[in-house]
């Protein structure tokens, strides 16, 4: 419990910067709302000008662009990036930290299993990632219901935003995984940013390609559509699946690789 | 049954560093020296011990039980890095309240001691603290806890001779209330001002194993001679003679073994000088690792 602690009181700042940039990002892509909502149908042919395969890149969909829903999800997709990256660099950078600062030296030698070490921060993760997902949700389902031109489902809403927190775990799963890897991790964020990166631009060739199928499961941008959530009211099981795959085994290669790695003197 | 039992020990990292086929047996309450130059092994050894790093082979115990299988054997142990890092955003008082709590007992009243001891400003942010006082929250951070078998890693580099004075007390006292000590280090002085047992490491491999006592005792002789003429060469060609040095009419080497042989062959030389003292550990030492032709 106290290393729980520790993680937390360490990762709080960052937490709450993350937090205020996706809340930001919201709130600057919600402000431009009502002005779109107003004037859907010029909106509507304006975006239309747009080449299909760009506006597919995108995530437009021209039938839904201006209700609240469709709009949001489309900017939810940039949401869901920088979501993912807060939760591949909190990944990535958890174990490695202690390398990274040196610190190994101080918190392995306690009286600890290495498992209970993995165990306690990726706890803390995790329960940082809530938080920043709960306090999130709160403020844009405050934000959407003051902008809307009329209402709105909030069930699909929650379903839309549900997303962001699966994305984030697969994402942090995935940075741990890779970050064992490493003797020493010198730095994070270039690493982080550009797995994101690359399986955003994967994902958005690929939403852009419309095969559906196989060539959905390399990228996890694909997994949740928010156009399939928002006409089905449901998740598409196989990619849900999938998901939680990619989450498992991350996790079960990081403690894995980890209780067995040697950890070298700082030189 | 030994506070730490090293057996058959190997580490390989693919290239030559590492250890190969340690052995060592460190008794309860013990000052166990272990010496030898940088990159002979020494760290590898003790990481092994803390569970830092895996074994290749063979196997480590502290207070008979595995190192790698049991990481609460470390409960009873505390350990000073040669160069300490922490938290740097925290305060010394709260990374050390973190640290008294893997070990479920109370430390206040030690830390508090223990800070006194070393003058330690606990309020100070981590980060504000110079190298010198980083080591001391160290030695503090490591002894909080009273364990029962203390490891040493070079641990006097970035202190001043004051404080390491206090700090040998410090563990001299340790000791005294019945604590082993692990103690490694280059620096020869320290270790025989404090151990009482000596292993010597080069390459990854034990060479010697002594008591303090023996490796200063007797066995050991600093030959210094002047003769009137020129000696033959092979004059002190003997088993047990190294470090030999002739110059001119001047011989100097250490000698050890039965002390009549060489006596003899002393008394037939016509002297102008001579003088026969008790080298100190760092020429034996030196003579140990002179064997390959590489320099300490």
């Amino acid at each position: 419990m106290n290393m729980v602690l520790h993680e937390l009181k360490s990762l709080r700042k960052s937490t709450v910067l993350w937090t205020c940039s996706l809340i930001a990002i919201a709130a600057l892509y919600l402000s431009l709302y009502p002005g779109i909502g107003k004037d859907a149908e010029d909106f509507k042919r304006l975006l239309g000008g747009y080449p299909p395969a760009v506006r597919a890149m995108l995530g437009i969909r021209l039938d839904s662009i201006t209700s609240m829903l469709g709009f949001y999800s489309f900017a939810f997709s940039f949401i869901a990036l920088c979501g993912a990256i807060q939760g591949m660099n909190l990944g990535v950078s958890i174990l490695s930290k202690e390398s990274r600062e040196r610190t190994a030296d101080f918190l392995l030698v306690k009286p600890v299993s290495r498992v209970s070490i993995v165990t306690a921060k990726l706890s803390a993760a995790v329960l940082m990632l809530l938080a920043t997902d709960v306090v999130f949700y709160a403020a844009v389902s405050v934000l959407a219901n003051a902008v809307k031109t009329s209402d709105f489902s909030h069930k699909l809403f929650f379903m839309v935003n549900l997303t962001l927190l699966f994305l984030q775990l697969i994402f942090f799963s995935l940075g741990m995984a890779v970050s064992v890897f490493f003797k020493r991790l010198k730095s994070v964020l270039p690493l982080s940013l550009g797995v994101v990166f690359g399986l955003y631009l994967l994902g958005a060739l690929i939403g852009a390609g419309r095969n559906d199928g196989a060539a959905r499961y390399f990228s996890p941008f694909q997994y949740f559509r928010t156009d399939y959530i928002l006409r089905h009211s449901a998740y598409e099981s196989p990619y849900l699946i999938a998901g939680a795959a990619v989450a498992v085994v991350s996790i079960l290669v990081t403690y894995t690789v980890y209780v067995k790695k040697d950890i070298h003197a700082v030189s | 049954m030994s506070v730490i039992e090293i057996t058959h020990l190997t580490k390989s990292y693919g290239r030559s560093r590492g250890i190969a086929d340690v052995n060592l047996k460190v008794e309860q309450g013990e000052i166990f020296g272990f010496i030898g130059p940088n990159g002979a092994g020494k760290s590898t050894t003790i990481r092994t011990l803390l569970g830092l790093i895996y074994p290749s082979g063979g196997s480590a115990t502290i207070f008979g039980r595995d190192c790698v299988r049991h990481p609460e054997v470390r409960r009873e142990v505390g350990y000073l890095p040669s160069e300490v890092f922490y938290y740097d955003n925290m305060r010394v008082v709260d990374l050390l309240r973190y640290s008294a709590s893997f070990y479920k007992k109370d430390c206040t009243k030690r830390i508090r001691e223990l800070a006194g001891i070393m003058d330690l400003d606990l309020k100070k942010k981590i980060d504000d603290l110079s190298f010198g006082n980083k080591k001391k929250v160290g030695i503090v951070q490591g002894l909080l806890h009273e364990p029962k078998l203390i490891i040493l890693d070079e641990p006097t580099s970035g202190l001043d001779p004051l404080m390491q004075q206090r700090f040998f007390g410090l563990i001299a006292e340790e000791n005294k209330k019945g604590a082993t000590v692990f103690f490694s280090s280059h620096i020869l002085s320290e270790v025989q001002r404090m151990c009482s047992r000596v292993a010597l490491i080069k390459e990854g491999r034990i060479i010697r194993l002594e008591k303090m006592s023996d490796l200063q005792n007797n066995s050991y002789k600093r030959f210094h001679i002047e003769t009137k003429g020129v000696p033959a060469k092979d004059a002190f060609a003997l088993d047990g003679v190294s470090n030999l040095k002739m110059k001119g009419k001047e011989i100097d080497f250490i000698f050890r073994g039965d002390i009549n042989t060489v006596m003899k062959r002393v008394a037939g030389l016509e002297l102008r000088n001579i003088s026969i003292e008790e080298p100190d550990l760092e020429e034996i030492f030196l003579h140990y690792y002179a064997g390959e032709g590489r320099a300490v």
